[in-house]
C-alpha cells in the first residue's frame, strides 16, 4: 500500500513539470499556432542559466526565476513580433503558416542550441539542491521533487488565474477559441499572439529551473522534453490550459505506475496511448 | 523560325530533364568516388522529401511518418541482408512500408491536420520504442551489422528509385487520382459530394509515397553497415523531409527537389567546413529564408522577388 | 508560358548547384576544421594511388568524424576530444613524428568533421576522410554504435583504426577478421565486473540490484553482472532496462529501495547517472555499494553533487598516484583548468593507445598503413600505462592499471584490482550527506 501510495505520488511530482512544460507549447501552438519545436529550447536556457547562476554566485535556483522568467518573456515576444508575425502576414492559409513556422522553429532550433554549446560547453552540469528526503503519508520523497511539484502548481494555479480574471488574459482566451471574431471584437491580435509566445517561453524556463533541481542539465537537453510537451498537449486537447495541467498528471501517473512494473516499456506506453487517444478522442481529454 | 522557337521551347523541359539524367547516369564514370557517395546522400534526401510531396502538399496533412517508413526500410535491409539479392530486400522493404502506411491511413486519415501530424510523430516514436523493447528483451540483440554493398551500386539503387518516384509523381499529377488529391486538399467534403471515395484515394496515395521512403532505407542501411532503433527511426528524417520541401517551396514540382538537394549540400559542406558552427548557419538559413521568402527558395526565380529584395534593403 | 521559364531556371539552378557540388567536392581537397589546409592531393583522378608516395611530405594528415552537435557531444567533448588536441599539441611543440623515410619530423595535422551523432553521417565522412581528403591516419568515432559501423570501413580500406569510446565484448568476436581494428578501452567481462564482484563480495555482499539502460553498453554490462555476481555468491535481486529516453528514475529507484540490496548497479550514461544519485538522495536510499557509469568517473560528476559522490563507485582507468609517467599525464591533461574536465577512466587508454600509434609511425619509418599495422599488433610499447601491447587487437588487460574507482574525500581512488589500488575500499558506502 506504502508502495502504491510512493508509485502515485511520485508520479503526480513528474506530472507537474510535465503539466508546467505542456501549458506553455499549449499557449503557443493553441493560440498562436506555431508548432514550436524549439519550445525545448527554452527549457534548455532556463535551466542552464539556473545552473550557472548557482554554481557560479550561489544563487538559490528559485530565485533565478527572476532572471528566467522574464528574460525569457522577453525573448519569446520579440521572437513572435520579428519572426512570426512576418510569416503570419506572408501565409496565404493557416495550413501555409503551419508548415512555415514549424520550418522556422526548426531554425530555431538549431540556433539557439548551438549558441548555448558554444556559450556553455557540451558537458553534462547537475548540482545538488534539497536531495534530501521527506516522508509524505508514510512514504519518502525527495524534497527538490516536492519543491518541483509546489511551485509547478504555484505557476499553474496563477497562470490560470490569470487567464480567466485579467483583461490580457480574456483577451488571450478569446484568441484560442477563434481568433478573427476577437480580432473582430477588438483584440489587438498582433500583440495578444506575441504575449502568448512569450508567456509559452516563460513557462518553458520556468520548467527549465525546476529540471535543473533534479535532473542534469546539458545544451542537447530539449528535444525530449519537447516531445512530451507534445503529447501532453495532445492529452489534454489543444489549447486547453487546464487540459494540459491534466494530461501533464496523467501522463506522470501512467509514466510512474509502468515504470515501477517494467521501465523498458515506459516510453512504449506513452506513445500507445498517445495514438490510442488521438484515434479515439483525438481532441483530447478536455477537448470540446 | 518561330515555329522552330516555339518547338524548342516545347522540347527544353524534357531536353534538360534528359541531360540531367544522363548526367546523373554516367556519374561513376567521371566523379571522383567520394562524390558518388556525397551525390548518394543528397539523392537519398530527395527521395523522402518528393515521397512527402507526393501526399502531403496536394492534400496539406503534414505527415511526420517517413521517418518510420524509412526505418522500416532499414530494418528490413538489417533482417534479411546477405540472405536475399538486394533487389529484393528493396522490394520487400518497399512493400512493408506500403502495408504500414496503407495500415496508418486507414486509421488515421480521418484525423485533421495537425492531429494527423500529431499521430504520425508519435507513430516514429511508436515503432522505435516497441522494436528497442522486442531487441532487448527478445532477441537480445540490441544492434544489427548490415551487409554492406559496393557504393556505386548503392548510387544507382537509389538514382534509380528516385526517378521511378519522379515519374510516379509526375503521372499522379496529371492522373484521376492526382485530380481527386487535388480536390481533396482544397475540400474533402465537397470532393465527397463529386463522387470521390476519398479516403481510398488518401489511403492509396500515402501508402504508395511510403514504398519510396522504405527502398531508400532498405538501400541506404546497406552503407551505414551497423543500425539499431535509435539510428534506423530517427525522427530528424520526418522533420528533415519537412523543412527540405518547405525550404524549397511546395508551390512547384522542382521546389522540394530544389529544397533536398541545396539543403542536403549546404548541409554536407558546414559540417566539414564550419563543423563547430553547423546548426548556427543551418538555422539561421532556414529562418531567413522563410522570413524573405515565404514560397520557398524557388522564389528567387521570380523576378518580384529580386525587386522585392532589393527594395528591402535600401531603406537600411 | 512564362511559369514554364521560370521551371527551367530553377532547375538550371539546380544542377548548377549540383555541378558546383560535384567541383568542389572532387577536385578540392576540403579545408579542415582547424587551422592550415590540407593539400594533400590535387587531382581527383582515380588513378592517384596511395602507394605511389609523394617524394616530399611535410606534415602527417589525421582525420576524424566527431560528434560536435547532436546528443553524443557531451561524451565525445569530455572524452577523446580533449586527449586528441592535448596530443597533437604535444607532438607538435616537439616538432612532430620522426619518419625515417622522409629524413624528418612531420607535425600532425587533424581534419575534424561533425557527425552530428548520426552513424550514417559519420560512415559517409570516414569515408569521405579516407576517399576524398586521403587523410594518412583515421582517427576513431565516438561511441560503441559509431566503432561498429565504424571498424568494417577502415577494414576495407586497409587504415588502421585504434578506438577510443565505447566497444562492447561482442567486437571480440569481431576482431579476427579485422586485422586492422585494436581496441583500447576496457570491457565488463573482461576485469571490470570480475573485479568488482569479488571486491564487494568479499566485505559481505549478497544481494545486487542491476538497472540497466537499453544500449550495447547496458545489454553487455547487466549480462556480465549476471555471470560475475552469483559466481561470486551475490543473488541478482532486481534487473531493470531503461530505455534511452527516461529522465526519472524515481520508481526505478522505489522498486530497487522495496528489495533492500545490498549493491546498487547502474550501468547508463551521466544522463541517467546523475538523476538516479539525486533521487537516491532524495528517496534515502542507500545500499551498501553503489556502481554506475560512465559517469561517475568524470570530474562533473564530482563538482554536481560535491561530498554526496562520497563512496560511490565507478570505472576507473588510473590515478595519478599510481606512477610518475601517470601523474604527469594528469598534470599535463588537468592542471588550471575546471575539474568538470577530469575523466579517470578513458584518458590513459586513449592517451596511450596515441602513444602506440606514434611509436609504431616512428619504429616503421614510413607511414605506410600495414608496416605500422603490424608493428601496434605484434610489438610492445612504452606509454602512460608502462608496458603496453595489443593482445588479439585488444588492449592486453595486464596494461590496465585499474578497474573499479571509488570516490573517497573527494578523489577517485583505484580499489580494484587490489594489486594496483591507491586506497582500500569503503564498505558500505557512508550515509548520503543531510541537507
Amino acid at each position: 500500500m506504502e508502495t502504491f501510495l510512493g508509485v502515485v505520488i511520485g508520479g503526480l511530482l513528474i506530472g507537474g513539470l510535465y503539466a508546467l512544460i505542456a501549458m506553455g507549447l499549449s499557449l503557443q501552438y493553441g493560440v498562436a499556432r506555431v508548432l514550436n519545436v524549439s519550445h525545448g529550447e527554452f527549457i534548455m536556457l532556463g535551466a542552464l542559466t539556473t545552473w550557472s547562476l548557482y554554481t557560479a554566485f550561489h544563487i538559490n535556483p528559485l530565485l533565478s526565476l527572476a532572471v528566467c522568467g522574464p528574460a525569457a518573456f522577453a525573448l519569446g515576444y520579440v521572437l513572435h513580433r520579428t519572426v512570426y508575425r512576418r510569416i503570419l502576414a506572408t501565409s496565404p492559409s493557416p495550413g501555409v503558416f503551419e508548415s512555415n513556422s514549424l520550418l522556422a522553429s526548426f531554425g530555431l532550433l538549431f540556433v539557439i542550441q548551438n549558441v548555448a554549446l558554444i556559450a556553455w560547453g557540451a558537458n553534462t552540469r547537475g548540482y545538488s539542491y534539497l536531495a534530501v528526503p521527506v516522508s509524505l503519508f508514510g512514504v519518502l520523497f525527495g524534497a527538490n521533487q516536492l519543491l518541483t511539484l509546489g511551485c509547478a502548481l504555484v505557476v499553474g494555479v496563477a497562470f490560470y488565474v490569470f487567464l480567466a480574471r485579467t483583461r490580457v488574459g480574456k483577451a488571450i482566451r478569446a484568441a484560442a477559441q477563434d481568433s478573427t471574431s476577437a480580432a473582430l471584437m477588438g483584440v489587438n491580435i498582433n500583440s495578444v499572439l506575441a504575449l502568448c509566445f512569450g508567456f509559452g517561453a516563460a513557462l518553458a524556463a520556468i520548467a527549465g529551473m525546476l529540471i535543473s533541481m533534479c535532473y542534469p542539465v546539458t545544451p542537447v537537453m530539449g528535444i525530449p522534453y519537447t516531445i512530451i510537451a507534445m503529447i501532453v498537449v495532445v492529452l489534454g486537447g489543444l489549447g486547453s490550459i487546464p487540459g494540459s495541467f491534466l494530461g501533464g498528471l496523467v501522463l506522470g501517473l501512467i509514466g510512474s505506475l509502468v515504470t515501477y512494473i517494467e521501465p523498458s516499456l515506459t516510453l512504449v506506453a506513452y506513445y500507445l496511448i498517445f495514438a490510442l487517444l488521438l484515434l479515439v478522442k483525438p481532441t483530447g481529454i478536455m477537448g470540446r | 523560325m518561330q515555329t522552330g522557337k516555339a518547338s524548342w521551347l516545347r522540347l527544353r523541359t524534357p531536353v534538360l530533364w534528359l541531360a540531367l539524367l544522363a548526367a546523373m547516369g554516367t556519374l561513376s564514370l567521371y566523379a571522383s568516388p567520394y562524390t558518388v557517395i556525397m551525390v548518394t546522400n543528397i539523392l537519398m534526401y530527395v527521395i523522402l522529401t518528393v515521397s512527402w510531396v507526393l501526399f502531403s502538399a496536394p492534400t496539406g496533412y503534414i505527415s511526420l511518418a517517413t521517418a518510420a517508413f524509412f526505418g522500416v526500410g532499414i530494418y528490413t535491409s538489417a533482417t534479411l541482408g546477405g540472405q536475399l539479392p538486394l533487389p529484393l530486400i528493396i522490394l520487400t522493404a518497399g512493400v512493408a512500408s506500403f502495408v504500414l502506411a496503407a495500415l496508418v491511413g486507414a486509421l488515421t486519415l480521418r484525423l485533421k491536420g495537425v492531429y494527423f501530424a500529431f499521430f504520425t510523430f508519435g507513430l516514429v516514436e511508436l515503432i522505435k520504442h516497441l522494436l528497442l523493447w522486442y531487441e532487448v528483451s527478445v532477441t537480445g540483440v540490441r544492434g544489427r551489422f548490415v551487409v554492406s554493398a559496393d557504393n556505386v551500386t548503392i548510387y544507382y539503387i537509389i538514382l534509380g528509385i528516385l526517378v521511378i518516384l519522379l515519374l510516379t509523381s509526375y503521372l499522379i499529377r496529371r492522373s484521376r487520382v492526382g485530380l481527386a488529391l487535388q480536390a481533396i486538399g482544397e475540400g474533402e467534403d465537397a470532393a465527397a459530394h463529386t463522387g470521390i471515395n476519398v479516403s481510398a484515394v488518401k489511403t492509396f496515395v500515402f501508402a504508395l509515397s511510403a514504398v519510396f521512403a522504405g527502398a531508400a532505407g532498405a538501400a541506404m542501411a546497406t552503407r551505414w553497415g551497423y543500425v539499431d532503433p535509435y539510428i534506423a527511426f530517427d525522427y530528424l528524417f520526418s522533420f528533415t523531409a519537412v523543412a527540405m520541401a518547405v525550404f524549397g517551396g511546395l508551390g512547384r514540382f522542382e521546389g522540394p527537389i530544389l529544397g533536398a538537394v541545396v539543403f542536403a549540400f549546404l548541409r554536407e559542406l558546414l559540417i566539414t567546413r564550419f563543423p563547430y558552427v553547423y546548426m548556427l548557419v543551418m538555422g539561421s538559413v532556414l529562418v531567413v529564408t522563410i522570413l524573405y521568402l515565404p514560397q520557398g527558395l524557388v522564389q528567387l526565380a521570380q523576378k518580384s522577388t529580386w525587386r522585392r529584395l532589393r527594395g528591402h534593403r535600401e531603406p537600411a | 508560358m512564362k511559369a514554364k521559364r521560370l521551371t527551367r531556371r530553377e532547375f538550371l539552378g539546380v544542377t548548377a548547384a549540383t555541378g558546383a557540388g560535384l567541383a568542389l567536392a572532387g577536385c578540392k581537397p576540403s579545408v579542415p576544421a582547424t587551422e592550415a589546409p590540407a593539400a594533400t592531393q590535387a587531382a581527383p583522378t582515380k588513378a592517384a594511388a596511395p602507394t605511389a608516395a609523394p617524394p616530399t611530405k611535410d606534415k602527417i594528415v589525421v582525420g576524424m568524424s566527431r560528434p560536435l552537435t547532436g546528443a553524443l557531444v557531451a561524451i565525445g567533448d569530455s572524452a577523446f576530444g580533449p586527449i586528441s588536441k592535448a596530443f597533437v599539441e604535444e607532438v607538435n611543440a616537439a616538432g612532430g613524428i620522426e619518419v625515417a623515410e622522409y629524413g624528418k619530423k612531420l607535425p600532425i595535422e587533424t581534419i575534424i568533421y561533425d557527425d552530428t551523432s548520426d552513424v550514417g553521417t559519420m560512415t559517409r565522412l570516414t569515408e569521405k576522410l579516407i576517399l576524398e581528403d586521403k587523410v594518412d591516419f583515421l582517427w576513431p568515432a565516438c561511441g560503441t554504435s559509431f566503432i561498429y559501423a565504424q571498424a568494417p570501413l577502415a577494414e576495407k580500406y586497409g587504415y588502421l583504426l585504434i578506438t577510443a569510446e565505447g566497444g562492447a565484448s561482442t567486437i571480440r568476436e569481431m576482431l579476427p577478421s579485422m586485422p586492422h581494428v585494436f581496441v583500447t578501452l576496457s570491457f565488463s567481462d573482461w576485469y571490470q565486473l570480475p573485479v568488482f564482484a569479488e571486491l564487494v563480495a568479499k566485505a559481505g555482499a549478497k544481494t545486487a540490484f542491476v538497472t540497466y539502460i537499453a544500449d550495447l553498453h547496458g545489454i553487455e554490462y547487466s549480462g556480465s553482472a549476471g555471470i560475475e555476481f552469483p559466481k561470486n555468491g551475490i543473488d541478482i535481486v532486481g534487473l531493470r532496462s531503461l530505455p534511452p529516453d527516461m529522465t526519472d528514475f524515481s520508481e526505478v529507484i522505489r522498486a530497487a529501495q522495496a528489495t533492500n540490496p545490498d549493491v546498487f548497479c547502474l550501468f547508463g550514461y551521466p544522463g541517467q547517472i546523475m538523476p538516479t544519485v539525486g533521487t537516491c538522495m532524495g528517496l534515502g536510499f542507500n545500499p551498501k555499494a553503489w556502481l554506475g557509469g560512465p559517469g561517475v568517473n568524470f570530474g562533473f560528476f564530482h563538482t554536481a553533487f560535491g561530498p554526496a559522490v562520497e563512496g560511490i563507485m565507478g570505472f576507473d582507468g588510473y590515478s595519478p598516484k599510481q606512477s610518475p609517467a601517470l601523474k604527469e599525464l594528469a598534470d599535463k591533461l588537468y592542471t588550471g583548468k575546471p575539474e568538470d574536465i577530469q575523466d579517470w577512466w578513458g584518458h590513459p587508454f586513449y592517451w596511450a593507445g596515441l602513444q602506440i600509434w606514434k611509436q609504431a609511425i616512428e619504429k616503421a619509418g614510413s607511414l605506410d598503413q600495414e608496416a605500422i599495422r603490424n608493428i601496434v599488433a605484434t610489438e610492445h610499447f612504452e606509454t602512460v600505462l608502462g608496458d603496453t601491447w595489443f593482445d588479439k587487437g585488444l588492449l592486453a588487460k595486464e596494461c590496465h592499471m585499474a578497474e573499479i574507482g571509488q570516490w573517497q574525500n573527494g578523489v577517485f581512488e583505484v580499489v580494484g584490482p587490489v594489486e594496483h589500488a591507491t586506497a582500500e575500499v569503503v564498505y558500505p558506502k557512508p550515509d548520503w550527506p543531510t541537507g
